[in-house]
C-alpha cells in the first residue's frame, strides 16, 4: 500500500512539474496567439471592405452579435465605417462543415447587403480539389451577389464550381446563405 | 557504440520510418508537402531530443512500475510546448499540420527510443540517438514529401518545377491517401531490393 | 426518428467516407502490424472500439468540467493522453482475466493500444464540431463507437486480404510491409470513391 502511495505521489509531483512549466508558458504565448488571430481576423476584414483607393486606416468596424454556433460560442458580425462614420458596408463571417473540415469565409457586404467581396480563411479540404476554394479564381466568382443569387449552377444558379469540388463550394454558398438570412434579419430596421 | 555512430544511425541502419517501420501516422498523413514533412519531421525532433535527454537524465529516480506513464508525462509536455510556439509563431504551418502537432506524444518513435535507449544510457548518448533518429525521420518525411508533392502537384516546396502544363493537370492521387501508401510501399520494396543486392 | 437518421449518416460518414485509417491516417501501426490473421485482426478492432468508445466519454467530460472551467485547455495533451493510458491499462487487466486467449493472441500490441493515434485522434476531433451533427456528449460517445468500427471493418478487410495473400506469387522485395501498404492504398482508393456521399 505504501509502495503504491509513493508510486502515485511521485506520478503526481512529475505531472505538477508539468502543469506548472506549461502554465508558465501559456501565460507567455496565449497573449502572442490572440494577437496573431486577431490581426488575421483584422486583415481579412479590411481586405473584403476597402475599396482599392482608399486607405484602409480610415474604416472603422463595430462589433454586433449574430448568433451562437455550435459549441456554444458567440459569432459576430461587423459593421463598417468609413472616416466620416458613414456606414458603408457588413463584414459576416459564415462557417460550415464542408467535405473534410469546417470552411470559414469572411464575406464584405455593402449597405444593401450585396456581396462586395469574400475570403475563405480558414480550411482543410482535400488539396487540388476543394482547398482551391482559396485560389485568386474562386473569390470572385462571389462578387456583385445578392441573397436570391446565392446558388450554385448545380443547383441552378450562376455560381460556378470547383471541378470535382462541388461539395466545398455549396457550402461556402450555402453558409454564406445561412448568415447573410441571419444578418439581413438584424439589421432590418 | 561510439557517439558518431549512434547519431548515423538514425539516417540509413535504423531509419525509423524506413527500417524500423515506426511512426507511420504522420509519416503518411503530413507528406503531401514538402513544407508540412519538414514542419512535422523538425517539431518531432524537437520532442524526441528534450524527452531522451529528461528521461535519461530521471532514469534513475523513475521507478520501474510507473517508468510508462513518466515518459509519457514527459512527451506529452514537450509536445505541447511546440504545440504553443507553433500556435504563436509559426501559425500556418501549426494550422496545416493541425491534428497531427498533438498526435506527436503517441508516434512510437518517441515512445520507443525513450524505452529503449534513453532510459538505458547517459545523457550524452541519448542526445546523439534522439538527434540521429529525429533527423533520420525528418529524411524520410522531405523525400515522400518530394516524391507526393512532385508528382501529385508538379511543385516542390510551393515551387514549381514541373510544366504548367502539368500543373494545370497533376497526377492529384499522390497528395491524396492512396498517393500515400502507395508511395511509401514502393520505396519499402525498393529499400528491401537495395538490402538484397547488399547481400 | 431525425435522431435516428442524424446517427445513420454519422455511421456511414465516420466508416466509410471519414474512415480513421484510410481517409484520416490514424491507426496505421496497429492496421499493418496486427492486419495479418482474421481472428487476431477482430479482436484487435473490437478491443481499440472499446477504448475509443471509453475515451471520447471520457475525455469530453475532462474537457467540459476540468479544462475549460478551469482555463487549462493548454493542458488537454497531457490530460488526454494519461486518461488513456489509464483506461488501456485498464482494460487490459479485464481482458487478461476475462478472455485470456485474446490476451495471448493480441499480445504486446494491447498496451500498444495507447499509442494509437486513433484513440487520441478521435478524442480531439470530438472536440473540433466539423461533423455537421449535435455537439454533445452522446453523440461525441457515437463518433467514437462508429470511427472505432470503422477501424475495425478496414482491419478485417486487410486481414481477411493478406490471409489470402500467403499464398499468392510475390517479388521477395514486395513480401511483407510493401505489398500491405499497397494493398492499403488499393483500399483507400476506393474508399475515395465514398468522398461526397450525401444524404
Amino acid at each position: 500500500m505504501k509502495y503504491y502511495l509513493k508510486l502515485g505521489i511521485i506520478l503526481l509531483v512529475t505531472c505538477a512539474i508539468a502543469t506548472g512549466i506549461l502554465a508558465y508558458l501559456n501565460g507567455l504565448t496565449a497573449p502572442l496567439i490572440k494577437e496573431v488571430k486577431d490581426k488575421e481576423a483584422e486583415e481579412a476584414r479590411l481586405e473584403v471592405t476597402v475599396n482599392g483607393e482608399n486607405d484602409p486606416n480610415t474604416y472603422s468596424f463595430q462589433q454586433k452579435f449574430l448568433d451562437s454556433d455550435i459549441k456554444g460560442d458567440s459569432v459576430f458580425y461587423y459593421i463598417a465605417f468609413n472616416q466620416d462614420n458613414d456606414k458603408v458596408g457588413y463584414v459576416l463571417t459564415a462557417t460550415k462543415t464542408g467535405y473534410s473540415s469546417n470552411v470559414k469565409t469572411v464575406v464584405g457586404l455593402d449597405k444593401n447587403f450585396k456581396i462586395k467581396k469574400i475570403k475563405v480563411i480558414d480550411q482543410a479540404e482535400t488539396p487540388g480539389l476543394g482547398a482551391k476554394c482559396v485560389s485568386p479564381d474562386f473569390a470572385p466568382r462571389f462578387d456583385n451577389l445578392g441573397y436570391e443569387d446565392l446558388k450554385v449552377d448545380k443547383d441552378g444558379g450562376s455560381i460556378e464550381s470547383i471541378t470535382g469540388a462541388t461539395i466545398t463550394t455549396r457550402t461556402i454558398t450555402n453558409s454564406i446563405k445561412e448568415s447573410l438570412e441571419k444578418l439581413m434579419k438584424l439589421e432590418a430596421n | 557504440m561510439s557517439a558518431m555512430k549512434e547519431f548515423t544511425k538514425g539516417f540509413i541502419k535504423e531509419n525509423p520510418v524506413f527500417i524500423l517501420v515506426l511512426g507511420m501516422c504522420p509519416t503518411l498523413a503530413v507528406t503531401s508537402s514538402v513544407k508540412n514533412a519538414l514542419g512535422m519531421g523538425l517539431s518531432a525532433t524537437f520532442v524526441l531530443l528534450c524527452s531522451n535527454i529528461i528521461v535519461s537524465l530521471i532514469k534513475g529516480i523513475v521507478p520501474e512500475k510507473i517508468r510508462i506513464p513518466m515518459f509519457i508525462v514527459v512527451i506529452a509536455t514537450f509536445v505541447t510546448i511546440i504545440d504553443m510556439v507553433m500556435a504563436a509563431y509559426m501559425a500556418p504551418l501549426h494550422k496545416s499540420l493541425g491534428l497531427f502537432i498533438p498526435l506527436i506524444v503517441v508516434n512510437c518513435i518517441i515512445l520507443g527510443r525513450a524505452e529503449a535507449f534513453a532510459s538505458k544510457n547517459n545523457v550524452f548518448m541519448s542526445m546523439m540517438d534522439g538527434l540521429g533518429m529525429g533527423l533520420g525521420f525528418t529524411f524520410a518525411l522531405v523525400i515522400l514529401g518530394t516524391i507526393r508533392e512532385l508528382i501529385g502537384s508538379g511543385k516542390i516546396y510551393d515551387f514549381p518545377i514541373l510544366p504548367q502544363a502539368y500543373q494545370d493537370n497533376p497526377m492529384l492521387v499522390a497528395v491524396l491517401a492512396p498517393g500515400a501508401f502507395i508511395t511509401l510501399g514502393f520505396i519499402l520494396a525498393i529499400i528491401n531490393l537495395i538490402k538484397k543486392e547488399g547481400k | 426518428m431525425e435522431f435516428l437518421s442524424q446517427i445513420m449518416i454519422m455511421a456511414v460518414g465516420a466508416i466509410f467516407i471519414n474512415n480513421f485509417v484510410l481517409a484520416k491516417f490514424l491507426g496505421i501501426c496497429p492496421y499493418l502490424g496486427v492486419s495479418k490473421k482474421l481472428d487476431s485482426a477482430l479482436g484487435m478492432g473490437m478491443a481499440v472500439t472499446f477504448v475509443m468508445t471509453m475515451a471520447s466519454a471520457f475525455t469530453w467530460l475532462i474537457q467540459s468540467y476540468l479544462l475549460i472551467p478551469f482555463k487549462i485547455e493548454y493542458l488537454q495533451t497531457i490530460a488526454f493522453i494519461l486518461t488513456i493510458a489509464s483506461l488501456v491499462q485498464f482494460v487490459e487487466m479485464v481482458i487478461q482475466k476475462n478472455a485470456p486467449a485474446l490476451y495471448k493472441s493480441l499480445g504486446v500490441f494491447l498496451p500498444l493500444i495507447t499509442t494509437n493515434c486513433a484513440v487520441l485522434g478521435v478524442a480531439i476531433l470530438n472536440l473540433t464540431a466539423d461533423n455537421g451533427l449535435p455537439y454533445n456528449f452522446g453523440f461525441s460517445i457515437l463518433n467514437g463507437f462508429f470511427s472505432g468500427v470503422g477501424f475495425t471493418v478496414v482491419l478485417v478487410l486487410m486481414a481477411g486480404i493478406r490471409e489470402k495473400l500467403e499464398y499468392a506469387e510475390l517479388p521477395a522485395s514486395m513480401k511483407g510491409m510493401p505489398i500491405a501498404l499497397i494493398i492499403a492504398g488499393s483500399m483507400a482508393l476506393a474508399f475515395l470513391g465514398f468522398a461526397g456521399l450525401k444524404f
